[in-house]
């Protein structure tokens, strides 16, 4: 080590120095901090309002009668069932059971699997011989114009769009794949996986239920 | 502060994209229907401006030897704040530009602006540079936009204009775009990301000759005086 460079490192290990340089960063840290917090602590009721109504549409898109359905509050949780689901690869975070006209009419879950850019979290509705009766995604942070295509429901090679053909799938059809069952859309397969992830796991979760 | 010469310099001879190679991982990701250039232009744009003018308010109490984590620290926790207020008060233009946002972050051109420009210089001109910089940025990405969606979807304006966009009643992003060349015909390659990077290196390789030569020229123009 050159004496130069010693006596650099010294300069800049100099007590002083290295405090203000601390102290100007924590200094940093906690304004940004208390500014944050403050901004969550505003936005957060109507942020909070807004995927409430965001859940509720999603369910109304997976079952099969949107009209006559009626949603059960989220049910609790069992232990075999986040366990089920995190077999599949995926995370349950909540479930709802459907009645169709006060008949109880299956179920639907939320799931939350991994997409390319992030968390995919979806809405998987089964009826009551575990039978799939739609998927919607919920919330995404898929790249845009990519993955996103998934996320909206466009049309694969074969034409269907991409979350219809999840429609009438059931534990019978054994775990879905993409490229086996299932058609991802080309230039989006880790957001197809995704998706398909989630809806393997809601069906181990059915496969628990009743 | 001369604000020709910036906006010169953003447009053209220091373009962030094309000069500085700035923000290329953004550019080729999102660049493939023109909604996606003209909404990540846009929010890039602003909070481009406004985090220009805090890093040059704050540049006189940042220390030297951290001043890249001060930076990292005031961008992340501006563009979070802009996400939530966005997400809380302005539904609509979060549904539209939500997904840009959190991509912002990451983007180097806020941080290479911040390091080059407005920590040496001040508030107003950093404003300036912020703008222009930003609008240097959406062009390029229009152009990519326009390139990659003509050739790849034969579409023009997808997002926007076309059935389902908001000339048809749909929702902002919503358009398919006006279908220009029939559907046989455009190469799907182009919307994939190596067709960004074929386009972006085709634009840049085009900049440099064009700059090359004007300075070429200049030089010629000099020595006959």
């Amino acid at each position: 080590m050159s004496a130069e460079v010693k006596e650099n490192a010294k300069v800049s290990m100099d007590p002083k120095y290295i405090a203000t340089l601390t102290v100007r960063l924590f200094g940093t840290c906690l304004v940004v901090a208390f500014l944050l917090g403050l901004v969550n602590m505003v936005t957060l009721p109507n942020i909070t309002a807004r995927k409430k109504a965001a859940t509720d549409a999603a369910l109304k898109q997976v079952v099969e009668n949107p009209d006559a359905s009626e949603f059960s509050d989220a049910l609790e949780l069992s232990d075999d069932m986040t366990a089920a689901a995190s077999g599949a690869g995926a995370t349950l975070s909540a479930l709802y059971a459907v009645t169709e006209d006060a008949a109880p009419a299956g179920y639907a879950f939320t799931v939350v699997s991994s997409g390319s850019q992030g968390n995919i979290e979806m809405m998987v509705g089964v009826d009551e011989a575990d039978v799939v009766t739609g998927v919607s995604i919920v919330s995404n942070s898929e790249t845009p114009g990519i993955g996103s295509k998934v996320m909206g429901n466009e049309p694969t090679a074969s034409g269907t769009p991409v979350l219809d053909q999840f429609i009438g799938k059931s534990p019978e059809d054994g775990a879905l794949t993409v490229g086996g069952n299932i058609d991802g859309i080309s230039g989006a397969t880790v957001s197809s996986r995704g998706v398909t992830t989630g809806v393997n796991a809601a069906l181990a979760v059915a496969a628990l239920m009743d | 502060m001369d604000f020709k010469s910036q906006f010169k310099e953003g447009l053209i001879t220091n373009n962030p994209v094309l000069v500085q190679l700035l923000g290329l991982c953004s550019t080729m990701a999102i660049t493939t229907s023109f909604f996606n250039g003209l909404g990540m232009g846009i929010a890039v744009t602003i909070i481009l401006t406004l985090s220009n003018i805090i890093i040059a308010a704050i540049r006189n109490i940042v220390p030297d030897k951290i001043r890249i984590a001060m930076f990292i620290v005031v961008i992340a926790g501006f563009v979070t704040m802009v996400d939530l207020l966005l997400q809380a008060f302005v539904p609509a233009l979060s549904e539209s530009l939500g997904v840009f946002i959190p991509l912002i972050v990451v983007n180097c051109i806020i941080l290479g602006r911040a390091e080059s420009f407005s920590y040496k210089n001040g508030v107003a001109a950093s404003a300036v540079d912020g703008i222009c910089q930003g609008i240097g940025y959406t062009v390029v990405l229009l152009v990519m936009c326009v390139i990659r969606e003509f050739l790849g979807a034969g579409t023009f304006g997808g997002g926007i204009l076309g059935p389902g966009g908001i000339f048809d009643g749909g929702a902002l992003g919503a358009g398919k775009g006006i279908t220009i060349l029939p559907e046989q015909y455009p190469m799907k390659l182009l919307t994939l990301p190596v067709g960004g990077f074929i386009v972006l290196a085709v634009l840049i390789a085009a900049m440099q000759w064009a700059l090359e030569r004007s300075k070429a020229k200049a030089e010629k123009e000099a020595a006959e005086v």
